[in-house]
């Protein structure tokens, strides 16, 4: 059934569409395919569902359809000097708004500020039974009733279809500027990561290649205040930094899972902590068709993966650590992967949220 | 009368208490008009009592109340007269401390300055705030996201804790969350933050710390109206600068502060506004002047820079005092916790100033000006037949303005009790439904914290007068 996404182009046929579907998974332009596929139910895209309904910049708030681009809302925060300091995934693939919550990612810039779900406010969404939400709120703050946009940042689309979404959002800092620095081991690189997210220089990603062994430094601000802090990191790292010049393709390149020259399709999310990593980086080193980075100071890996074989390998490696990871890009056949606790909770919650079971189940 | 048997074997006695006399002090919390006799409390020291006397309530249908120092505004913690108290005051282990994971891991009772004080030697500090935080719980500030003066920059509670592991009203035990400030799956911990303890009792509750800033710039700015100050904060916004604080006092709450501790305000101001900057040395003298081109177009009429971290103190010492303050000025006062869009500030400040004039009863306002976030005090005298009634009155319509002009109810004490008629103004019914479903998702036979949050007729609505009893011993100020 896969196949035939249909493409309601406003609330009303979403909601006609809704009622008639026994089975339906809401997705975007399904640049996370594995999130965005399912046998047994309808696809609904959103992608109709589209545009900025209302932007404030002196609010640092605005509200958008779950349809709208990523790429098109980044475009007009930039115009008025704001952004969304999470840096959302896949901008140039293509992703919306809505399949951004949906899947819950965050780039490197979630170091500094937080993540997506740090920045959500509030969500208009249709539950299985064709009843209209309005969850959170539209303001900076505020403490009212369960906080359900939360809950709904990395659930999948399985609970409701996302129509209305409203952010938070941060003053554009004027520049940034990023260093490399060579380290000699993953012991030396997390090392240099912990002291860099502990000192006074408050920066704005970092970031850990062990392919090259490279910890990935951006700081943003004035020109002059970075140019003293990259400075001040160079001395005391001395000839293990180096500028970086093409920084901003790099950074780009890691949001868009896209930085390795071999064609490795499947890529995936994996949550870490140090000792998550110290199984998880030898393995990418030592195992062909993987490549792997590590994100916001280590709190986060994204494995490419050649085939579903070395996704398989991962998954077990997961499974070993009682660590969950997702598949959110290639043609694999399940996108969850490693362990995922079992709550009884969780059906409680599914039955409260979609007591129609119009969404698949996780 | 329930047979509390069961319960009384999982506690020795001198944890499990009856006694009228102990009993007293867990009557209400920091909404102080407010009182309920509990059946019992029960103080355990382990997570495995509190989770043995959770399953010994969702058993018996009994209901529960978790309680940490008891300081909720809103009467979050106030007892039910047919439940139990459970004081999660001596879970106060702090279980792990990982400065280079930078993260915590506390049991619910940890006092929240505890633990920017354990995490100080290493340079990191626990941002969220709430100026209680010397005495109010990391499992308190997590059921009611409490917030803080720092929240436009680094967001609430929930923006703060990446774990936890609770007890939910069902019994069953699960693990939220983990290590890492990322996850996959739906955030069941984000969820969990802000339920008011409706869902369960946070056992260990894992969370992010954050570097200290090397460099505060505190400036203290007056300004001979307060719409003039609300519309500094405008420009300071529009400027592209994002303090880590700002916050206005009106006239009045000015007065009450001088009167309380002498903290030197521009006299004759109609408003201080507050801005502080933070972060590395060189950013800090560069944003500086960024910020005095900006005040120099306010209109201000006086402006004091801190000079050292004892002066900046003093500064934060008028702002921190002044809600308790108020109390030298009225003999009572409820004090309330709206939000409305930051550009509607000066609107909202007139129509307050416009009901005080219309009731004739005193409001002073001090708000977090960045996030719009408002707490008026609203003055009266108990003893005067009516004047508590009045003032809920004014309260309620200070409330509905929130709401109508699209901002909340609630930027940080909670819905309680004290606000649970509200969530439905705020709320559309199918949103109700939902909140309401998911309650009982996690609590079907509402014994966790039951009237709470949600409109009923379990309990008698009240409004919150005078100081806490903490207050009044001068341990903590309210903000
Ligand atoms: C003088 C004063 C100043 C204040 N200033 C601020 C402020 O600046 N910002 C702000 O946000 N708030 C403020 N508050 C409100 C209050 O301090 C906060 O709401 C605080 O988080 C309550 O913590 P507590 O430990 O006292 O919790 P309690 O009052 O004991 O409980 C609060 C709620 O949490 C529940 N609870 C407690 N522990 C747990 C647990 N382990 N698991 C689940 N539920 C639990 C209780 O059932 C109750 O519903 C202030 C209060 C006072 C009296």
């Amino acid at each position: 059934m896969s196949e035939t996404v249909a493409v309601p182009e406003n609330l009303d046929a979403l909601q006609t569409l809704l009622a008639s579907e026994s089975v339906v998974l809401p997705v975007g332009n399904q640049t996370k395919l594995p999130l965005a596929v399912d046998e047994h139910a309808r696809l609904v895209s959103l992608r109709e569902l589209s545009g900025i309904l209302e932007y404030e910049p002196s609010e640092f708030t605005f509200t958008a359809y779950a349809g709208t681009p990523v790429a098109e809302v980044n475009e007009v925060l930039r115009e008025r000097q704001q952004y969304l300091p999470f840096d959302p995934m896949l901008v140039k693939a293509g992703a919306t708004m809505g399949g951004s919550v949906a899947a819950g990612l965050s780039g490197p810039g979630r170091f500094r500020y937080g993540g997506l779900r740090d920045f959500l406010l509030g969500i208009k969404f249709l539950s299985g039974d064709g009843e209209v939400i309005n969850a959170g709120g539209k303001v900076v703050k505020n403490a009212a009733g369960f906080d359900i946009p939360k809950f709904m940042a990395g659930s999948l689309g399985r609970f409701g279809v996302m129509v209305e979404l409203t952010f938070k959002v941060f003053p554009l800092p004027s520049h940034r500027q990023t260093i490399a620095v060579q380290c000699s081991s993953l012991a030396n690189a997390m090392q240099r990561m912990s002291d860099a997210a502990t000192s006074r220089w408050e920066l704005d990603a970092i970031d850990y290649r062990p392919g090259t062994n490279t910890v990935f430094l951006r700081v943003a601000g004035p020109l002059e205040v970075n140019q003293v802090l990259v400075q001040e990191i160079s001395d005391l790292w001395g000839q293990d930094v180096k500028p970086m010049p093409d920084a901003e393709a790099f950074w780009q390149s890691v949001v868009e899972l896209d930085w390795s020259d071999s064609d490795l399709s499947f890529a995936a999310k994996i949550p870490t902590h140090p000792v998550v990593l110290r199984s998880l980086v030898p393995w990418a080193e030592q195992t062909a068709g993987v490549d792997l980075h590590v994100s916001v100071a280590g709190s986060v890996a994204w494995a490419l993966c050649e085939s579903q074989h070395e996704v398989d390998q991962l998954d077990h490696l997961l499974a070993e650590n009682s660590t969950a990871g997702l598949v959110v890009r290639g043609d694999c056949r399940q996108p969850k992967i490693g362990f995922w606790a079992k709550q009884d909770i969780a059906s409680a919650v599914k039955m409260a949220m979609d007591p129609t079971m119009k969404f698949p189940q996780l | 009368m329930t047979s509390l048997d069961g319960l009384s074997s999982i506690f020795p006695s001198q944890r499990f208490v009856r006694d009228a006399a102990f009993q007293a002090a867990f009557e209400s919390d920091g909404l102080t008009a407010f009182r309920a006799k509990p059946l019992a409390v029960v103080i355990p020291e382990t997570a495995d009592e509190v989770v043995a006397a959770v399953r010994w309530c969702h058993e018996n249908s009994v209901p529960f109340v978790a309680r940490g120092s008891g300081t909720s505004l809103s009467g979050g913690s106030l007892p039910v007269a047919d439940g139990i108290v459970i004081a999660l005051n001596r879970l106060n282990r702090m279980i792990e401390l990982d400065p280079s994971e930078r993260i915590a891991i506390v049991e619910p009772g940890v006092v929240n300055q505890h633990v920017s004080d354990a995490a100080a030697p290493h340079g990191l500090y626990y941002a969220p705030d709430p100026s209680s935080q010397s005495v109010c719980t990391i499992g308190g500030n997590v059921a009611f996201n409490s917030g803080g003066a720092h929240c436009l920059k680094y967001g609430m509670t929930s923006n703060h804790v990446i774990g936890c592991k609770a007890v939910l009203a069902t019994g069953e035990v699960v693990t939220m969350g983990g290590r890492s400030v990322e996850a996959v799956g739906p955030d069941y911990t984000g969820l969990f933050c802000g339920s008011e303890g409706l869902f369960g009792i946070g056992l260990e509750i894992t969370l992010r710390l954050l570097p200290k800033p090397e460099r505060f710039h505190t400036v203290l700015v007056g300004y001979q109206s307060l719409l003039a100050a609300g519309d500094a904060v405008s420009a300071v916004i529009d400027s592209g600068l994002l303090p880590g604080a700002l916050e206005i006092m009106d006239a009045l709450a000015i007065e009450a502060a001088e009167a309380a501790v002498a903290c030197g305000y521009p006299p004759g101001a109609a408003a201080v506004l507050i801005v502080e900057l933070e972060g590395p040395e060189e950013k800090i003298e560069y944003e500086r002047r960024q910020l005095n081109e900006v005040l120099a177009t306010t209109g201000a009429f006086a402006e004091r820079v801190a000079v050292d971290e004892a002066d900046r103190l003093s500064i934060w010492r008028g702002r921190k005092s002044a809600f308790s303050a108020v109390g030298r000025l009225s003999p009572d006062f409820l004090v309330q916790d709206g939000v409305v869009p930051r550009k509607r500030l000066g609107e909202a400040l007139v129509r307050i100033e416009q009901m005080s004039r219309e009731s004739g009863i005193r409001v002073a306002n001090v708000f977090h000006a960045g996030d719009g976030n408002l707490h008026p005090l609203i003055m009266f005298d108990g003893k005067q037949q009516g004047a508590l009634e009045r003032a809920e009155e004014l309260a309620a319509k200070l409330l509905r303005m929130c709401i109508d002009m699209g901002g909340s109810i609630t930027g940080e004490h909670g819905v309680g009790v004290e606000k649970r008629d509200f969530l439905p103004e705020m709320f559309d019914p199918s949103t109700m439904a939902m909140m309401e479903r998911l309650r009982l998702a996690f609590d079907p036979k509402l014994v966790a914290n039951p009237g709470k949050m949600f409109p009923s007729t379990e309990a008698p609505s009240l409004g919150l007068s005078g100081l806490h009893p903490l207050e009044k011993a001068g341990v903590i100020s309210r903000e």
